[in-house]
């Protein structure tokens, strides 16, 4: 049984419908990805796992069971925008948080210890939070989620205001936790992560869900609608091939739009008769791509 | 439970660390010693026990006849008296009315005297017109403290002429009391028996001003921090945390229960420094005047005292976490909390300003009303003795009024914490609390 299953879920606020009949299963160990736009209805449906608001159709079943009181120490969230007591030292907080999600004032600052380890920051122990940079905040807030070991994770835009550097860090705490078996309920905007990190996806659109399911599968779906192509020297006439639908030019070489994947080879051919050849690739569409297309489709 | 216990810690545990609160401490701690210290050290400047001088003119001439017996008269019962604040001090006739009365301007600028009397003309009364002339304005209680000696200095002399004995007088002059008791005439509320003596009204009125001020004080003060803590954790969005971790009714009582230990030690800090000042030995003069005895303090007023304050206090604390959890806002807050501010304003001025009249109707209405009643009921208990059913009753309005406000609020807090941007309106949040379970 998965430990997480949202079955037709609907969210209203007075008319407005912010979450229009959303299902689906988060399995032990796999991190599952909630896209969308601004306003689209992932922090509602987030927020509606959580048990912080209550869907007004369908039901979300944690391990089978529907949420209660019980649920809230399984549950860990790292809430979109900073969720932390400003003024107060961080042992303070983050034990206090940790006991009211049932566990021991020592366990739990073992566990905080732990993770500072983890995240190279032991300093911060009995540091207020204010004092603290945006991204060091978002490491405490991390912790904040994870401290009690909770068996769903609910990460709501968890890399927002990171450098490069920390996001690393996290993401690979993240796939930590994914590898000892923790569900993980993951939004974000940026679709590379969600590609390195996500094996099922949905994407919401305007409180609908407009694309569900597996990322491979997804891919599959969708043409491959692009080339890559590197030359030793410039390859002239490549928007006069037949089926080329448009010509980029990067420093690196030419991204070509392609109508079928057939029209590949017809630029490989005449490219090769005009320049030594140092790259040819079809691209798979990223997700990013799929992601605009899909959600930019739906616009009209 | 054990999460209640948590919240109060994680309460408290704040709120004493924070520096706001043990300078507020501290700074009215310093207040209230130098207030306490203030007539003492008044006295060591010499500023209260001054004898005040009265300047006038002394002459043999007929003119001035009258109004030197007067003065002369004046000066001899201020000097008889002991511990007199005043003195009457004669100058010679400089021949003139206008340079005696340039002498005695000079007097009062060179700060010998504070001001002079003049003298008219003969008057029915037996004393010559009189004028107190000085640079203050409104100095009634020199002029009335001048015609109390008159009136003394002229009855002794009508008596000594109608030729009475000293024994005689000192009859005539011996203070009358009357001792006015309290009883009830029906079964009160209050201990029964023999009604109350002057010194137990005293202390009973002594002790419902002292917890009408300390439950005044006690809802302002915590009801502030309440409300802003409630504002700032939702502001902060610590809430979304709190809220999947731990039942709102818990975090909101759990907060209120802290806050309500926070000031009961803020309180109790303040009662101490008071006592520490009042029992230092320069003030023990004071203190003695004040006639204070705790054994005359009703035990039963004690009791309800304390049940009107801890019920007044958790009724207004549930009301301030709720409009704390209304606002997203911290700036918004003062605007939101002013009706409950306002209404605790009301009841604390209705027995306030009831205490001279504490049978009014006013006060009955209102001791019945459970916004007021934690006032004005403990004004009523404490000045009559109202009857046992009516008090009764008043506590359980107040009880179903607290029982109303605790689900009430904790259904706002529930839903208001989530809310965010604009005030919602009153129909949101109708609407979204039918959802919540608390």
């Amino acid at each position: 049984m998965n430990p997480l299953k949202a079955d037709k879920v609907v969210k209203q606020y007075g008319d407005k419908t912010a979450v229009n009949g959303i299902s689906f299963e988060v399995g032990a160990g796999e991190i599952y990805g909630l896209l969308g736009a601004n306003g689209a209805g992932k922090t509602t449906t987030m927020r509606m796992v959580l048990g912080l608001i209550y869907p007004d159709g369908g039901q979300i079943l944690y391990h089978g069971k529907a949420y209660s009181k019980e649920q809230l120490s399984n549950l860990g969230y790292l809430p979109e925008e900073r969720g932390l007591y400003p003024k107060v030292r961080v042992s303070d907080q983050l034990i206090y948080l940790a006991q009211l999600r049932g566990m021991s004032k020592k366990d739990a600052d073992d566990s905080l210890k732990r993770w500072l380890d983890r995240f190279e920051v032991p300093e911060y122990y009995n540091k207020r939070v204010e004092e603290l940079s945006k991204g060091n905040q978002q490491k405490i807030q991390f912790i904040a989620g994870v401290i009690h070991s909770p068996k769903i994770v609910i990460l709501d835009e968890a890399f927002s205001g990171l450098d490069p550097v920390n996001v690393e860090l996290l993401k690979s705490t993240v796939k930590e936790l994914r590898d000892s078996g923790t569900s993980i309920l993951f939004s974000t905007h940026r679709m590379e992560h969600v590609e390195e990190l996500c094996r099922n996806i949905t994407i919401l659109h305007r409180s609908n869900v407009v694309l569900q399911g597996n990322i491979k599968e997804i891919k599959k779906r969708f043409p491959k609608e692009r080339v890559i192509l590197s030359t030793e020297k410039e390859v002239s006439g490549l928007d006069r091939i037949g089926g080329v639908t448009n010509v980029i030019r990067h420093e690196y070489g030419y991204e070509i739009g392609i109508a079928n994947e057939s029209v590949g080879g017809d630029i490989l051919r005449h490219a090769m008769n005009q320049a030594t050849i140092t790259r040819f690739e079809i691209k798979e569409p990223t997700l990013n791509e799929i992601f605009i297309k899909t959600v930019g489709d739906s616009h009209e | 439970m054990n999460n209640f216990w948590t919240v109060v810690g994680f309460t408290v545990k704040n709120k004493l660390r924070g520096k706001a609160f043990a300078i507020t401490t501290l700074i009215i701690a310093i207040i209230l010693s130098i207030g306490i210290n203030l007539p003492y050290i008044f006295s060591q400047f010499g500023g209260g026990d001054k004898v005040t001088s009265i300047g006038y003119i002394q002459s043999q001439q007929a003119e001035h006849a009258d109004g030197t017996k007067t003065g002369d008269q004046l000066k001899a019962y201020f000097e008889a008296q002991e511990g007199s604040k005043l003195q009457l001090v004669p100058y010679g006739d400089k021949g003139s009315a206008a340079e005696n009365e340039k002498q005695l301007k000079q007097a009062i600028e060179d700060k010998d005297i504070k001001g002079y009397l003049a003298f008219g003309e003969m008057t029915e009364s037996g004393f010559p017109e009189m004028t107190y002339k000085s640079e203050k304005l409104m100095e009634f209680e020199m002029t009335s403290s001048l015609q109390g000696a008159l009136q003394i200095i002229r009855q002794d002399t009508v008596l000594q002429d109608a030729g009475l004995t000293e024994e005689q007088r000192a009859l005539l002059n011996a203070p009358i009391a009357i001792d006015a008791v309290q009883i009830s005439a029906t079964e009160g509320a209050g201990s029964m028996g023999e009604g109350k003596t002057a010194e137990q009204q005293g202390m009973n009125m002594g002790l419902v001003y002292a917890m009408l001020f300390l439950l005044f004080m006690s809802i302002m003060i915590s009801g502030q921090m309440i409300a802003s803590e409630v504002t700032a954790e939702k502001s902060s969005r610590v809430m979304e945390i709190l809220i999947t971790s731990v039942s709102p009714l818990k975090q909101m009582f759990g907060k209120i229960f802290g806050m309500f230990v926070i000031v009961l030690l803020q309180i109790s800090i303040y009662v101490i420094v008071i006592l520490a000042n009042v029992s230092l030995p320069h003030n023990g003069k004071v203190m003695g005047n004040l006639n204070i005895n705790l054994s005359d303090i009703d035990p039963m007023l004690l009791l309800y005292a304390i049940l009107f304050f801890l019920t007044g206090f958790f009724l207004f604390a549930t009301l301030f976490a709720a409009v704390g959890s209304l606002v997203s806002r911290t700036e918004d807050l003062g605007q939101a909390v002013m009706p409950i501010t306002i209404v605790s304003l009301a009841g604390f001025y209705i027995s306030i300003f009831s205490i001279g009249s504490p049978d009014s109707m006013l006060v009955k209405v209102t001791s019945f009303i459970p916004l007021f009643s934690p006032f004005v009921m403990l004004l009523r208990l404490g000045l009559t003795d109202p009857p046992l059913w009516e008090v009764l009753t008043s506590i359980g309005i107040l009880l179903v009024g607290i029982y109303a406000a605790v689900w009430i609020s904790a259904k706002i807090y529930r839903t208001g914490v989530l809310m965010y941007g604009k005030r919602p309106s009153w129909k949101e949040i109708r609407k979204a609390m039918k959802a919540y379970k608390i």
